[in-house]
Order: C-alpha cells, then sequence, then structure tokens
C-alpha cells in the first residue's frame, strides 16, 4: 500500500505484480475511499462498538469507485 | 463497565496518545490511565489488538509496533502537522486516513516513490486536498482488498 510518483512508476516498481493492476488508484480516488467512516470515525469515542456498521460506507466507495472489479470483490 | 466498553476507551487513549506523542503508549502506560496493575494493562493491549483493528504488536513482543492510521515504527511516510513531523503512517493509504485525527489542521505527507526514490508530498485538510507535489501521483497495492486483514503491510 504505496504512493508512486505515477501509474508507469508503479509498474515499473520490483514489487508490481500484471495481476494487481486493479490495485492502481488516482491518488484522489483513494482519498475519497479513505474518507469512508471507518476512517473518520476513528476518534467518535466508540469505534470498537460501532465498526462493523461503518463497512458500509466503505463498500458503497469502493464501488464507486472501482465498480466490479474483481480485484476490490467483497467477501460475502 | 463491559469490555466493548473498556476496548473503546482503551483505543481512543491508544489513538490520543499517538497524537500527543508521535508513537504508541507501552502497556504500563496503559495500565496507569486505566487505574490497572502492569499485567493487565498487558493483556488489555493485547485484547485490543485481537479485535479485527488494523493494527498490531511487534512480533513476539508487548509493542504496539502498528496502530492505524499510524505507525510506532518508523516507515516511509512521514507526517507533518503544524511544522512538526513527529508522525508515521502505518502505509500510504493510511496516511490518507490521518487527517481525518487532526481536524482543521493541514497534514503533509512525505514519503518517496519506491521506484524512483522522488520525494512525493501531499497535504490534505478535512479531507480535501490541497496539494500534490508532483502532480499525478498514484497509490498502489498488489494484494486483493478481500485479503487485507492478512496482509497487514500488503
Amino acid at each position: 500500500m504505496n504512493l508512486f510518483r505515477s501509474e508507469e512508476h508503479a509498474r515499473r516498481w520490483s514489487g508490481y505484480r500484471v495481476e494487481a493492476e486493479g490495485g492502481l488508484t488516482p491518488l484522489r480516488d483513494m482519498l475519497y475511499i479513505f474518507s469512508a467512516e471507518t476512517f473518520t470515525e476513528r476518534m467518535g469515542g466508540h469505534y470498537i462498538r460501532d465498526m462493523a456498521g461503518f463497512r458500509q460506507d466503505l463498500m458503497a466507495r469502493i464501488q464507486e469507485i472501482k465498480g466490479d472489479d474483481p480485484f476490490w470483490s467483497v467477501p460475502r | 463497565m463491559s469490555d466493548t466498553e473498556r476496548l473503546d476507551r482503551a483505543y481512543h487513549y491508544v489513538q490520543k496518545f499517538i497524537i500527543e506523542h508521535g508513537f504508541a503508549p507501552h502497556f504500563v502506560d496503559v495500565a496507569h490511565e486505566f487505574g490497572l496493575k502492569p499485567e493487565e494493562g498487558k493483556a488489555l493491549v493485547h485484547e485490543l489488538l485481537q479485535t479485527g483493528i488494523p493494527c498490531w504488536a511487534y512480533p513476539d513482543t508487548d509493542y504496539i509496533a502498528s496502530f492505524a492510521p499510524f505507525n510506532s515504527q518508523p516507515t516511509q511516510c512521514r507526517v507533518t502537522v503544524a511544522g512538526e513531523t513527529r508522525w508515521f503512517a502505518q502505509c500510504g493509504f493510511e496516511a490518507l486516513a490521518i487527517t481525518w485525527m487532526f481536524p482543521k489542521r493541514t497534514v503533509q505527507i512525505d514519503a518517496p516513490c519506491l521506484d524512483c526514490g522522488e520525494a512525493l508530498r501531499v497535504e490534505i485538510l478535512d479531507g480535501e486536498l490541497q496539494n500534490e507535489d508532483p502532480a499525478g501521483i498514484c497509490a498502489f497495492v498488489d494484494i486483493p482488498f478481500q485479503e487485507w486483514r492478512s496482509h497487514p503491510l500488503a
């Protein structure tokens, strides 16, 4: 889970795998995903109690950005 | 107090400690905070780390190594707030979520591109991207989303 100068740099990286092409995401889109309640509510005071309920927002954001990309599919 | 309430209080304490100090508390700090004996503080820390949150102890120790979005051990993702470079992010993705730990303050993330080593800088204020230098930065993970829990450093 790293940041790269560009997609071309990520593809050149020694740790890049072509099967993981779906793991490439523009910075702004990743910021949108990491703005889900899972991340915004950490200081809310009841994070452990409520964290299961935060997952829906995260899944919705991933769906919005990544569509049905199997790389981002969720276990049922 | 219920177990969940106790864990919520411990979680909140650890996050606040890291925000203040830049590193995670020792279990004795946790024990002091909650009026526990050291061994009880240690047990509470391990219980917290086993709740499924993306956090872990350094292997075979009782030291909190990582507590998302922060890392107690140095990583390549350095975080600066109000001119103080005091924190490390757990990874490049969680670095973006650190904005939510510092409301109304600009969070600056400095991380090198792992391909070329060029310095990358990102500035975020309350979840809004303020600056991206150079333009075109991208995020990459090589582990499918559904496997993230079993590969915390993917």
